[in-house]
């Protein structure tokens, strides 16, 4: 199943500003609780999960960040597609002394262990693909950016 | 027997999963007997005694007596084929203790 609804046009999200990642926990993990996807631990676990297992991706063209927490604050689940304004530094996700310059985060709400695989599959697919990439980074609107995140290949190698 | 090999992150729910999948379909395309186990980092050591190899996801300065493969490369591609190659040799050189 290739559930491609849970990625959430009502959480997608351009132009962010912030200047580190707990920022975006903030901003988003409040929006992410206002619309039902994560109770009140949400803010408070991805801040301590991150702080210890950072989740940049060193990919090709541009490093991708994929925020996940435990299984215990998220309500409902979703990826929500963030771009943020300009490129933050976030801790490599094999070697967190390592910082990388991330403008995309795909934030991950998952509960239930392996349930969404063959679309993280998918999204580490498309991560390496340039072309998928720079659409998402030429996107002008939230609307362009969501339809561009969506007009992935929707296989995997 | 099929070979045990582990891949570990910090939760168990999203990366390792994502790499064991990788993985396993891997080693089922080349017809080999190995299956890869997602664990989360808290439970680990309690995994690796059985296993002939240790796909990390966080490369950590400890010393292992097996050995250790690095799992981002199959998320990201790079280095992917070599990785693999040390994973096939790890499992084909393994002696079930």
């Amino acid at each position: 199943m290739l559930d491609r609804e849970v990625i959430m046009r009502e959480l997608t999200v351009i132009d962010l500003d912030a200047s580190c990642p707990d920022e975006i926990f903030d901003v988003m993990g409040k929006r992410f609780n206002e619309l039902g996807y994560v109770n009140e631990k949400y803010i408070p676990s991805i801040k301590k999960r991150e702080s210890m297992y950072p989740t940049a991706l060193p990919v090709e063209p541009h490093p991708i960040a994929i925020p996940h927490t435990k299984a215990d604050a998220i309500v409902r689940p979703f990826i929500a597609p963030v771009r943020l304004r300009s490129t933050i530094a976030w801790g490599d996700m094999s070697d967190p002394d390592n910082k990388l310059d991330v403008k995309l985060a795909f934030m991950l709400g998952f509960y239930e262990p392996g349930a969404h695989i063959e679309l993280l599959q998918i999204l580490m697919h498309n991560f390496q693909r340039a072309d998928w990439v720079n659409a998402l980074y030429a996107a002008k609107t939230e609307d362009e950016f969501f339809d561009a995140v969506i007009d992935m290949e929707w296989w995997h190698d | 027997m099929t070979v045990k090999v582990v891949v570990a992150c910090g939760s168990g729910v999203a990366t390792s999963q994502t790499v064991a999948s990788k993985v396993n379909r891997m080693l089922k395309a080349d017809k080999i007997d190995a299956e890869v186990e997602a664990v989360d980092l808290k439970s680990v050591d309690r995994h690796l005694k059985d296993a002939a190899a240790y796909i990390t996801i966080i490369r950590d300065k400890k010393e292992y007596d097996l050995p250790v493969i690095d799992g981002i490369a199959f998320l990201t591609g790079a280095g992917q084929q070599q990785q693999y190659a040390k994973l096939i040799e790890a499992i084909k050189n393994y002696k079930a203790v």
